[in-house]
């Protein structure tokens, strides 16, 4: 089987990431936001991460942050990224706090740096799914 | 957030002792199971004890992370009923986090004498076909996050600890020369360990070589595929004068878990060995100053720099002068994984660091691989997703 025909992990959501993963769809990055003590956290769960609170809703966010560390895999681990080695995993501090994993766009892996101000983007993957990205932001 | 601060007993310091201990074969080992290395080396370790199956009536063990009640399998190959006996389950912590349970039952009477090891078939398991080795590559399948990871091509620990050495090299300028140093020091110490996996001279410039796996991290900062098991037999110190070996005391352990989370707070540059370690010391009487030789769980190259830090070897942030300062050789400030190491020993979770932190402590290695004079070694043990966390002091009785 050619690599390219190997389709990549599509995300498989937990009953609790089913919100944050439908905003995604519509190109909104959407957060659980604790209505007790009005704090973000992420990944989704159902009680808040701070206050314990089972009070919150998901809140669109700014979808701006900043690369809190990242490493650039150059071994392939899975067929389905054969052809994107080497590539940036980064670890994103967004700017309401919680910190989320994701690719970097737009930008070399040699260029990535620590504290790098981006913004989100969102890649289409296929009908049903968005996956969130970011990118150099385009004003620091 | 903070719970109130503790202070570990310092009751327990020097109550027990480690009288026996043993490896099974090391490194590739094919056709036997993870559950024949363990009782091999378990058997070895009773005989370095001069003890009998039979004198044993606690069994501590982790298992490989699909078996069940690990311990169960274990005693019942030696053919033993065990009073005291749990499985871990905390990774490359659970090895030392055995010894502490170990002390505890023995000083509190629920048991005399308890055996604790660890045994894999990695090597084996990984490299019998390419399909096994692609399988065990990443966690298994009931393991993986199913979101938030997947998607963006994040597999394997090798990516988890590297991340934190991207941070750590941000916040204080470390280096992959300074990486390299402690590849460098380890092999140094296995070309005199007859039972270590690696058998080649590795040079700066060979780790320079080796190719980037998830960088920062390339081939030499990574740790062994190994066939491996260990074991260690603890006994009250009254028992342990009666016995065939110096005994060798256990002084203090602690144990901490940054199970906020590896990517939450500072827990990727400032690791649970801190809080394990103060533990440590608080229950020994004793300080970095006073450790001789350091046992760190060397899963990579970075995780043994910022531990350093945590243990207080070094100011954090000056782990990667320290390291390359030749402070970790055999004749350093502090020599470290003195048998290699999982970097070029051979990999068996943190099992093998105890080993040889008693061997160290019983004086009877030839001049070449002893730590002259040393009187107290400091152990760690470190892993579940990267923030389970045990430390264990011993020294000489």
């Amino acid at each position: 089987m050619m690599s390219d025909t190997i389709p990549k992990p599509k995300p498989r959501p937990a009953p609790e990431s089913i919100p944050y993963w439908k905003a995604a769809h519509e190109h909104r990055l959407s957060i659980p936001k604790c209505d007790s003590c009005e704090q973000f956290w992420f990944p989704p769960s159902n009680a808040c991460r701070h206050c314990l609170s089972p009070n919150f809703h998901f809140e669109d966010v700014s979808g701006r942050g900043k690369v809190y560390s990242f490493v650039t895999f150059h071994r392939v681990y899975r067929p389905a990224f054969e052809n994107e080695v080497p590539y940036v995993v980064a670890l994103v501090e967004l700017e309401e706090g919680p910190r989320l994993l994701t690719n970097i766009l737009g930008v070399s892996h040699e260029d990535v740096r620590c504290e790098m101000p981006v913004e989100v983007v969102f890649d289409d993957v296929d009908e049903d799914t968005s996956v969130p990205k970011f990118r150099p932001a385009s004003r620091a | 957030m903070n719970a109130p601060h503790i202070v570990p007993s310092r009751e327990l310091r020097d109550t027990c002792a480690i009288v026996g201990t043993a490896t099974s074969r090391l490194g590739r080992v094919p056709g036997v199971s993870s559950l024949d290395l363990i009782v091999e080396a378990i058997r070895n370790a009773l005989d370095d004890a001069g003890l009998k199956a039979s004198d044993i009536d606690g069994v501590l063990c982790r298992g490989p992370d699909d078996s069940y009640s690990h311990h169960q399998l274990v005693a019942e190959r030696l053919g033993v009923n065990a009073r005291f006996g749990t499985t871990l389950t905390n990774g490359g912590a659970s090895q030392i986090m055995s010894v502490a349970l170990a002390v505890m039952a023995i000083r509190f009477g629920l048991a005399n004498t308890i055996v604790c090891g660890f045994g894999r078939d990695t090597w084996s398991r990984t490299h019998k076909s390419e399909e096994a080795r692609v399988k065990n590559e990443t966690r298994p399948e009931s393991m993986l996050a199913r979101e938030f990871g997947p998607e963006y091509g994040y597999f394997g620990a090798t990516a988890a600890h590297a991340f934190g050495a991207t941070r750590h090299m941000h916040l204080y300028g470390t280096t992959r020369d300074q990486f390299g140093a402690i590849a460098v020091a380890f092999r140094e110490h296995a070309l005199r360990n007859p039972d270590a996996q690696m058998k080649k001279p590795l040079s700066i410039e060979d780790y320079h070589a080796g190719k980037l796996i998830v960088s920062p991290f390339g081939m030499f900062d990574c740790s062994l595929r190994s066939d491996a098991a260990g074991a260690v037999i603890v006994t009250s110190a009254d028992r342990a004068k009666d016995l065939r070996q110096p005994p060798v005391l256990i002084k203090g352990f602690g144990t901490h878990n940054n199970t906020r989370g590896w990517f939450q707070d500072d827990n990727m540059v400032v690791t649970a060995a801190k809080q394990a370690g103060e533990a440590a010391y608080a229950m020994a009487g004793l300080g970095p100053k006073d450790v001789d030789t350091a046992q760190i769980y060397d899963c990579f190259t970075y995780m043994v720099l910022t531990q350093l830090e945590d243990y207080g070897f070094c100011k954090k942030g000056e782990g990667g002068a320290f390291v390359a300062s030749g402070a970790l050789r055999l004749g350093g400030a502090l020599p470290c994984n003195t048998s290699g190491g999982q970097l070029s020993e051979a990999h068996c979770e943190g099992m093998l660091q105890i080993v040889e932190g008693v061997r160290q402590m019983r004086h009877t290695y030839p001049a070449s691989r002893q730590v002259k004079d040393a009187e107290i070694a400091l152990i760690s043990g470190h892993g579940g997703n990267q923030v389970c966390h045990s430390t264990l002091i011993l020294g000489r009785a």
